[in-house]
């Protein structure tokens, strides 16, 4: 009898890489099971581990709306613009300004503002669906980034610096955790059939991370993942005796190459691409879901049917085990230069119904207690006026000063808004939190001390905030 | 300099006081973070109430109890200060009686004196974009005290002593300047009122200068740096021990077997039995070419049964063309070889010339050309011979240059948008000096960028003293962008040079310019042909997809209107228009993705348009530039930056490479490269440097990364990191002896290709017994071949080959892509087939899905060692990829014309094209069995679903 090999072999290459394939990746299958390696290399897969400590939350759905929302719009009321609607402001201002030659004055916000719920909590007008769920959101209005362009500024929220290369959010959370699932990619992007957001695929990259880390985009028409399907169909009978073929020579070569491990794991990898087919589909089928709940979600309304479905397969899929989903929308919905009544309206319109039947329904599930869901941007926008078209077509110009994020369910405080911008809304003031603040918070919740989730990149011990100074943000803790 | 002046401090043994004890280390050391303008951690060391006071972690000094003391623990412990300049025993010890003696206090401190190296940098950065180098608005230049004094049209910026008359001070204080609507554009900040203040004191105190002093490593004693840091392996010159004797001396070739098998001798082991001679000519062809053998050559080598049979296939392998371009993509890689832009922001411009540097690694390397002349070259090309002067561009000289794009291969978004911050330009500057020191230098500065380095004896100033080095090309007080660009209002000359192709007369050249114009010309009016007739078969289409949409799901007292918004451009409509084209978005958004799925008919069509398109517009042939690196001259200042931020400037340094890479007694020498040479010859110093014989980390570096790529894992595992957080080697002896024969033989790769190659190490079998598996389950100690895929071009290759779909021609610009709405990435044949995939469009936002699935990296600078995954995306693609398809029925059609109808000799000659052997007994019953049951379902599809099935085989994608 062959001895039984450890487990190292089968990775041995794959552990010692230091550079990720760009874009595609799914998921390594373990075939070996529970059997661990004592000691030895890191094996990089994506079977469950261990947290540093008891997490709050087992998953994460982060919504992301690229553009920069703004605050003073949404979450954020400034009576204090108000009273100062129309000044000039542009000298305090002007050194951060994209367009400074189309500053206006200072712009209240168009926008009625109320308090919610229990906690109070302050929503403008635009999300009405949302308002209704308050006490679950755990506000944060002082959020501040350091760069005014979107693409930098969209690195550093995805990846914790400016530059591209590094490795997103959801790349460190499922390196540091492995899925539930080993059946469906441990980290979806579902993203919106009309575009990429900025940057597109290099939001969810690996960076320096094994490309098994990278996130998985499944679109959510067509084929959902790339090459899952044939191009060309074919018979079922060609296709089962094509890999009735594959098999053999494969088992033969296996056979004439004993204790090649990785031969075996790449047997495995064609059982799970032909298993993929049946769950990514299964996953995806919002058909399965009773009427109410779809209509809940918006589907089948314009305005919200592709991001209801989008929210609705986020649910499936975390229910599923999958550990971090990151939903995008087309362009830069909420980047609103000009015209921000009409585009922030617009805006508001498809996405609050859906983002407020998830927290519903996640909540009746029982499944919001371990689902962290993060709602947010990569900056926010100024106080005063842009104007592009004339002062009726106002808009506003990028912030990277404050803006504003909300986080709900798994181990935030519900009900609470934490910080505040100055009287204008123009620079995060008190209790100001730093993206990699953020970042080591999000962290927290998944169970990760962000000073020990670390990589190894050529001697340098990597880790998400990379050289900044971070804390988790403990008050903000349920 | 501060570090010599601070070596001969009186140290005081009577009772210490503030002022005479600590102020000087304090001042020294600590004041330029913690001072009273900037209060980094909320913490004034400036005066003994600020000390008291502390900062954010408390009290800085508790009086009688150092371990309570914050700043003893940071200063003893090494955390503080983060600069290059720790405080030395004394001074620490100086601290510590001070606070056991109370921490007492004397007299009021003096007021600190303020140079031009306050100042300057200060200048530099908010000013220079204006008043410097490129740009001299009013007349005025600020970089230096002359100039300043000088002033432009309005007159002096300064007048000595007298800060509130100087015009520089007053427009400063008024907020005038810099003019605050340009601030962004411009990428500055606007100063602050303590650097103002600073400014001020400057000028009031005269303007006192201070000579630069050298700190450059040379022979005087480094404080930083000891000869002990020196004794690190890595750190010392490799020296050459003879081979080792070993028990089994007939399993020994040459000393590599040697050196390999007295380690494995030590546990009981030995070198694997040999492998047979299909596996040696399939493993030898693709590590050399990349390509899988050719069927006739395998049988000649089987039939040749001399012993020089091999090493003459080594010979021949060598010789080959298809070796410079597999080898070339292992530099590429070193490199960070891109064929676009990248950088932070998203368009990823198309980086036109890039390609010639390809072509000049595949021809260096084709040509065996030495090693240190490959990295002069690369690092100084622009520097070894003067170019400009030159009556006629010789091959030499256009090499020379073309080879500086070596260091212009980072991402590099700074011609891109409006903000182009100095920091922005610091990032591809740090990523330059990544890609040279752990790709060349085999250790990482990253760290050093922002403090001294953890592990290795790196100090802060090191990194600057390497980008000083970088200056007089890299200045980011004098950037030129990749792209020459004067949008937003600012000007930046591009990074090219002209190319003349060596041998031209300037006629000539200028005649080959008005070809290249006219024919580029034609070619633009065939795209824009080509485009107008897209779109117009696109048209009906898109409209009758509207018409059904309409039906579906719009009111039909709305549809006239949607018309109508829908054929009006969205530069023509009016707001109202703007509106419903928003709310409708989703009905109004039809695009060429949508029209082909709705009309296969039109889909063929338009794919058709789109590849002419492309292939088309391939055919332009690019402006005759150069993306190179060179010396302007002129480099500006540079000065430590602390924690690595462009606004907080530490002491000036000067250009030097890593203290620790000198000997400590030779100086570093640099002068002008030529007599009269208008370049700093910094590059051409350091490069010189670098390929000395005696260099302790070149040789090594590149013969591991040799050794990487034929023996599957580098003596050193960590590929670009030999310092101490690396992997130490696991055969230091054969990594010298290796080394010192590199050079000995003249830095020819292909010698130690032919070295590695004979050797009986190279020539075991893969097989893994149950010995050696318990013996040595990683391999480190090799005595095993490692089973290797195929990397990502390998697989492409070995497939278009196989399919007689592979064109050979070589260099040139690259070769398009097509890229599908879902993502889906494919390289475009041409008539003559697909070329190999080193010459594929490299653009870091659209790399061929294929590549990136088989672990191609991203080039984030660079990438030091590829991995290997197995994921199912691999399966995935070799299993459904339309592309994949269409070469498995190529190779069923070359399978067809070569070997008949007989199913037998059909399945012989594919596996001998696809795997380089005949089928043993049973793959070929199976085989045979499968044709059958393949031809039951679909006779004329039947070979084509075998050849794709060996495609996807483990024996294809897999050497032993």
């Amino acid at each position: 009898m062959w001895n039984p090999l450890t487990r190292r072999n089968l990775f041995g290459s794959v552990a010692n890489g230091f550079c990720g394939a760009a874009l595609a990746s799914l998921l390594s299958r373990d075939v070996y099971g529970a059997e661990a390696a004592p000691s030895g290399p890191r094996v990089f897969d994506l079977k469950p581990r261990q947290p540093h400590f008891d997490p709050k939350a087992k998953s994460v759905i982060h919504l992301f709306m690229n553009g920069g929302p703004s605050q003073m719009d949404l979450f954020d009321p400034k009576p204090v613009l108000t009273k100062h609607h129309g000044e000039a402001y542009f000298d305090k201002v002007a050194a951060d300004l994209t367009g400074p030659e189309q500053a206006g004055g200072l712009m209240k916000s168009p926008f009625q503002f109320a308090q919610y719920g229990q906690s109070g909590m302050w929503v403008s007008e635009l999300m009405p669906h949302l308002a209704k769920h308050v006490d679950k959101l755990c506000l944060v209005r002082s959020m501040f980034t350091a760069h005014p362009n979107h693409e930098p500024a969209l690195f550093q929220i995805h990846s914790g610096r400016t530059i591209p290369g590094r490795p997103s959010l959801g790349s460190w959370v499922v390196y540091g955790l492995g899925s539930e699932n080993q059946s469906l990619p441990a980290y979806v992007v579902l993203d919106d059939p009309l575009g990429l957001p900025v940057n597109g695929p290099q939001n969810w990259q690996a960076g320096f991370l094994p490309p098994v880390y990278q996130g998985t985009r499944i679109r959510t028409n067509g084929s959902p993942i790339l090459n899952l399907r044939p191009e060309r169909e074919e018979p079922a009978a060609m296709v089962a005796a094509a890999r009735g073929l594959l098999s053999r020579l494969d088992e033969i070569h296996k056979r004439n190459h004993p204790g090649q491990l990785r031969l075996d794991a790449r047997i495995s990898s064609y059982e799970l691409a032909a298993r993929l087919q049946v769950e990514a589909s299964d996953a995806l089928d919002v058909s399965k879901e009773s009427d109410a709940t779809r209509q809940a979600y918006g589907i089948g309304e314009d305005a919200t049917d592709s991001y209801g479905r989008r929210c609705l397969m986020a649910r499936r899929l975390v229910e599923r085990g999958v550990r971090f989903v990151q939903l995008y929308i087309n362009g830069q919905i909420w980047d609103h230069h000009n015209q921000l009544e009409r585009g922030m309206r617009s805006a508001s319109e498809r996405t609050d119904k859906p983002v407020a039947a998830l927290l519903q329904d996640l909540k009746e599930r029982g499944m919001l207690d371990n689902t962290l869901v993060i709602w947010g941007g990569e900056f926010g926008r100024m106080p005063i006026a842009q104007l592009e078209g004339g002062l009726k077509n106002a808009g506003r110009d990028h912030n990277p000063r404050g803006f504003s994020l909300w986080m709900a369910g798994g181990g935030v405080k519900p009900g609470l808004t934490y910080g505040s911008t100055d009287d204008l809304g123009y620079e995060a003031v008190e209790n100001k939190v730093s993206v990699a603040d953020w970042h080591a918070t999000v962290l927290h919740l998944i169970g990760m001390d962000y000073q020990r989730l670390v990589f190894d990149d050529n001697g340098l011990k990597e880790k998400l905030t990379s050289q900044f100074e971070a804390k988790v943000v403990k008050a903000i803790l349920a | 300099m501060r570090l010599v002046v601070l070596a001969c401090l009186p140290f005081a043994v009577h009772a210490q006081t503030f002022e005479a004890d600590i102020v000087p280390i304090l001042k020294s050391k600590c004041y330029q973070c913690h001072n009273a303008k900037v209060k980094t951690k909320d913490l004034n060391l400036t005066s003994l109430d600020g000390v008291f006071k502390g900062g954010e972690s408390g009290p800085a000094v508790v009086p009688g109890q150092r371990d309570d003391s914050v700043l003893y623990r940071l200063v003893s412990s090494g955390k503080m200060p983060p600069g290059p300049t720790p405080l030395t025993a004394k001074e620490i010890a100086a601290l510590g009686a001070w606070i056991d003696s109370g921490a007492r206090s004397a007299s009021p401190s003096a007021a600190r004196k303020v140079t031009q190296h306050d100042v300057i940098p200060l200048l530099l950065l908010h000013c220079r974009s204006r008043h410097g180098a490129q740009k001299r608005e009013a007349g005025l230049d600020v970089r230096t005290k002359a100039s300043l004094l000088k002033g432009g049209k309005s007159g002096p910026a300064i007048v000595l002593a007298k800060p509130e008359e100087s015009l520089a001070i007053q427009k400063l204080r008024a907020g005038t300047m810099p003019p605050k609507a340009g601030l962004l554009n411009a990428g500055v900040k606007p100063m602050s009122a303590a650097e103002i203040d600073k400014l001020a004191s400057w000028i009031a105190q005269g303007g006192p200068e201070v000579a630069l002093e050298p700190d450059i490593a040379g022979t005087a004693a480094d404080p930083l740096v000891t000869s002990n840091d020196r004794q690190f392996w890595s750190f010392r010159p490799p020296k050459a021990s003879p081979a080792p004797r070993v028990r089994n001396a007939a399993q020994v070739r040459n000393p590599i077997d040697a050196f390999i098998l007295q380690k494995l001798e030590a546990k009981g082991s030995a070198l694997s039995p040999a492998t047979g001679k299909l596996t040696l000519i399939r493993r030898a062809t693709f590590d050399l070419t990349g390509l899988p053998p050719d069927p006739q050559r395998v049988k000649t080598f089987l039939a040749d049964a001399r012993p020089k049979a091999y090493d003459e296939l080594i010979d021949e392998l060598l010789a080959s063309s298809a070796y410079g371009e597999k080898w070339g993509r292992h530099w590429l890689d070193v490199a960070g070889y891109s064929d676009s832009e990248g950088g932070k922001l998203s368009a990823d411009l198309p980086r036109a010339n890039a390609w010639r540097y390809r072509d000049y690694v595949i021809r260096a390397l084709n040509a065996d050309k030495p090693y240190d002349r490959f990295l002069l070259e690369q690092i100084a090309g622009d520097e070894l011979a003067d170019y400009e002067h030159a009556p006629v561009m010789t091959p030499e000289l256009a090499d020379n240059l073309i080879a500086t794009g070596f260091l212009r291969m980072a991402g590099d978004s700074t011609s891109e948008r409006e903000v182009n911050f100095t920091e922005d330009r610091l990032d591809v500057i740090a990523d330059e000096i990544e890609v040279l020191t752990s790709g060349v230098m085999g250790f990482t500065m990253k760290c050093a960028r922002c403090h001294t380095h953890k592990y290795d004896p790196i100090p802060h100033r090191d990194y600057y003293r390497l980008a000083a080095l970088l200056k007089g090309a890299y200045d980011e007080h004098d950037w030129i962008t990749p792209v020459t660009t004067d949008r937003y209002g600012k000007y930046f000359p591009g990074r090219f040079l002209p190319y003349v192709e060596p041998g031209l007369t300037p006629f000539q050249a200028l005649e080959r310019e008005r070809e290249r114009e006219a024919s580029d010309r034609e070619l633009q009016e065939q795209v824009k042909a080509l485009n107008t007739e897209l779109k117009e078969k696109q048209e009906p289409v898109k409209k009758k997809i509207l018409e059904q949409r309409l039906l579906a799901s719009v009111p039909k007292e709305l549809h006239e209107q949607l018309r109508t918004v829908f054929a009006t451009p969205s530069a023509k409509r009016t707001e109202a228009q703007e509106a419903i084209a928003g709310k409708y978005e989703k009905i109004l958004k039809i695009d060429a993705e949508d029209a082909k799925q709705a009309d296969p008919a039109f889909r063929l069509q338009a794919e058709d348009l789109e590849k002419r398109i492309k292939l088309t517009e391939a055919k332009r042939i690019p402006e005759p530039k150069i993306r190179a690196l060179w010396d302007r001259g002129d480099p500006s200042p540079t000065y430590i930056l602390l924690r690595g931020s462009a606004a907080s400037f530490g002491p000036p340094v000067h250009p030097g490479p890593p203290a620790v890479l000198m000997d400590g007694r030779a100086p570093f020498e640099i002068k002008a490269p030529w007599p009269g040479a208008k370049k700093t010859g910094r590059r051409l110093a350091f490069a010189r440097a670098l390929v000395r014989p005696d260099h302790p980390l070149t040789a090594r570096v590149m013969v591991n990364r040799i050794w990487r790529h034929h023996f599957r894992t580098g003596i050193v595992k960590s590929l670009g990191n030999f310092g101490k957080a690396g992997v130490p080697p696991t055969h230091p002896e054969l990594l010298d002896w290796l080394s010192t024969e590199f050079v000995r033989q003249g830095w020819r790769m292909k010698a130690m290709h032919r070295l590695m190659m004979t050797s009986n190490t190279y020539r075991q079998g893969s097989q893994l017994t149950p010995d050696l598996e318990r013996v040595d389950p990683e391999n480190k100690l090799l005595g095993r071949m490692p089973l290797r895929r195929l990397e990502a071009e390998e697989v492409a290759d070995a497939m278009l080959q196989v399919a007689g779909r592979l064109d050979r021609s070589p260099f040139g610009p690259p070769d398009p892509v097509i890229a599908r709405r879902d993502g889906l990435v494919t390289p475009l044949a041409t008539e003559k087939g697909w070329r190999r995939s080193i010459y594929v469009n490299q653009r870091r936002t659209e790399m061929p899905s294929l590549f990136e699935s088989f672990d191609l990296p991203a080039m984030n600078p660079a990438c030091l060692d590829r991995t290997e995954s197995i994921v199912a995306t691999q399966a995935l693609h070799l299993l459904n990829n339309g592309m994949v398809d269409d070469l498995a029925r190529y190779f069923a059609d070359r399978v067809k014309r070569e070997a008949g109808t007989d199913p037998a000799r059909q399945i012989d000659h594919a596996y001998s094209l696809a795997i380089g052997r005949a089928p043993n007994q049973e793959e070929r019953a199976a085989s045979l069995e499968a044709l059958e049951k393949f031809s039951g379902i679909d006779g004329p599809g039947a070979l084509r679903k075998l050849c794709h099935t060996l495609l996807n085989s483990a024996s294809f994608l897999y050497i032993d």
